[in-house]
């Protein structure tokens, strides 16, 4: 390899360990950050794995281990047990086609409604009014 | 390689700021969106296979006209007595609307421990102890006293606390009165958050089932091995039912959660395709100041190959820094911040989501296999530009 140009060597000697050392520090980040993630993970997986006996105890008194993040569509709470028999299913897994996979949000409001016509209502009352 | 080189490349990068700030910005956005979708996705399928071996080995429900009906009790003598049959669960559990909270609850009975705990890890023990164990606050149900337990994030959402009384009417316009006497772990939000659970009379009344009714039938069987077996003879036995294995359970969450993230990940595509691009022409159109500084430095004798080199290290250095940032924010995003915003997309609709923070699940691989995605075309498309600029003459270069 030929030396660099000389006006380009004498502008950035004074600089060249400081860049030098910005990109390695550039061209390592992705690993480096990969090694935080990984470390930080293990912690966070250690964790979890002390709660398996807890989750496993929970698991046996539920219906089903589907996770409850669809608690609002009937047919997505417990997806294992309901597809193919859920309402808007086509298939096993299929797609949600209302609202997890779709731009419009359910009708909760209409839902309420309707359910105000039954006199479906929770009343609760506080244990600290109780004598 | 020399690494003066690698010093003129960051000296390079600092003398185009705001081209290289619109790369790497581009390219972070890109990533990040990226990232967060596949940490958010292997994470909420870890989660969901985690928990597939305590389930039961069959279940079985009754179907008419295509849609899950009540099974009867009776019918849990009739499977018991099938020779692979070890243990038959009948189980009454169901979903009740709340205005209060616009959104439906899950109503489960609790079974007794003995017939409940089939899957457990063989180190516990069925007694009221272990089923204690999931009660983070309060204690748990005692049958018969109209006494409820629930998630910690439904009590949360609710507003009440164990000790209170809640009077929940069910369809059927009847009210009932029943004590809140603990709730979930924490740690179990992600399976509970929208739980309540109470004993078969209470649940049975709650959901309008009569006392010979239950929702469905839970088995677990002396040999997993023969569930395709036992579930055809259970379907000749009962005649309309639908029998899910317990490897079925496990197919449905994992392309479930698949699908989702291709689809958001499909949404997403055109925002994706545009920061792409944006990085894209960055990295491939030569800007007036930088042809001039390859004809200067063509004309004073560098080689191809250090052209080829400086301009490498100055796309490397851009795309590796913003990769590592769009990792890093994905990472934060998901698992310290809790995906907010993305969650919803990925999680269902619900208005009791889960506080729970997620799990990480990603693997080295994927970690690799996004910046390789990400850095390898950028690289390798500033190399063939600067190949096409480095093999012209300075002088045309400088005229271009």
């Amino acid at each position: 390899m030929r030396p660099l140009p000389s006006s380009v060597a004498i502008a950035s000697r004074s600089r060249q360990p400081l860049r030098i050392g910005m990109a390695g520090a550039a061209l390592a980040s992705p690993w480096l950050v990969a090694l935080a993630m990984a470390l930080h993970a293990h912690a966070r997986r250690a964790d979890r794995a002390r709660q398996e006996t807890t989750i496993a105890v929970a698991l046996s008194q539920l219906p089903s281990a589907d996770l409850a993040i669809s608690a609002t569509s009937r047919w997505l709470r417990a997806p294992s047990l309901e597809e193919p028999g859920a309402a808007f299913a086509d298939g096993p897994a299929s797609r949600d086609s209302d609202p997890a996979g779709g731009a419009i949000a359910p009708p909760t409001e209409a839902w309420a409604h309707e359910a105000s016509g039954l006199s479906v209502t929770i009343a609760i009352t506080k244990a600290a009014f109780q004598p | 390689m020399n690494v003066h080189l690698l010093a003129f490349a960051v000296g390079a990068i600092g003398r185009r700021k705001a081209r290289a700030l619109a790369f790497a910005v581009g390219l972070t956005a890109a990533v990040t969106l990226l990232a967060a979708v596949v940490f958010l996705t292997e994470s909420l399928r870890a989660e969901s296979e985690r928990s597939h071996r305590v389930e039961p080995d069959l279940v079985v429900q009754r179907m008419t006209g295509g849609r899950p009906r009540t099974v009867e009790l009776a019918d849990e003598q009739l499977i018991a007595s099938i020779p692979a049959v070890r243990s038959v669960t009948a189980r009454v559990w169901g979903y009740l609307f709340l205005p209060a909270i616009e959104g439906n609850i899950t109503v489960v009975a609790a079974a007794p421990n003995d017939a409940l705990l089939h899957r457990t890890p063989s180190s516990i023990e069925p007694s009221p102890s272990t089923a204690h164990a999931v009660i983070a606050e309060g204690r748990h149900l005692r049958a018969g006293e109209h006494e409820v337990v629930m998630g910690a994030e439904l009590a949360r959402t609710l507003g009440v606390q164990p000790g209170d009384e809640l009077r929940i009417a069910d369809a059927q316009r009847t009210s009932h009165t029943l004590k809140l006497v603990g709730t979930f772990h924490s740690v179990l939000d992600t399976f509970t958050a929208d739980v309540v659970m109470c004993d078969a009379t209470d649940a049975r009344a709650l959901l309008g089932l009569s006392p010979g009714q239950a929702t469905d039938l839970a088995l677990t069987l002396s040999n997993e091995n023969e569930s395709s077996v036992v579930a055809r003879e259970i379907a000749s036995r009962m005649g309309s039912t639908r029998v899910i294995e317990r490897h079925s359970l496990a197919r449905v969450r994992h392309l479930a959660f698949g699908r989702r993230a291709g689809l958001v990940l499909a949404m997403s595509l055109p925002a994706l395709l545009t920061l792409l691009v944006l990085a894209w022409d960055r990295a491939t159109g030569f800007s007036a100041s930088e042809r001039k500084e390859l004809a200067i430095a063509r004309a004073v004798g560098w080689s191809t190959s250090d052209v080829l080199w400086a301009k490498l290290w100055e796309t490397l250095i851009v795309a590796c820094a913003a990769t590592a940032a769009g990792l890093a924010f994905a990472y934060l995003w998901v698992f310290v911040f809790g995906a907010a915003g993305l969650r919803q997309a990925l999680m269902g609709w619900s208005v009791v989501y889960p506080r729970t923070p997620l799990t990480p699940a990603v693997t080295l691989a994927q970690v690799l296999g996004i910046t390789s995605a990400i850095v390898g075309p950028f690289a390798m498309v500033s190399v063939g530009a600067a190949w096409r600029a480095a093999t012209r003459d300075p002088v045309d270069l400088l005229r271009a």
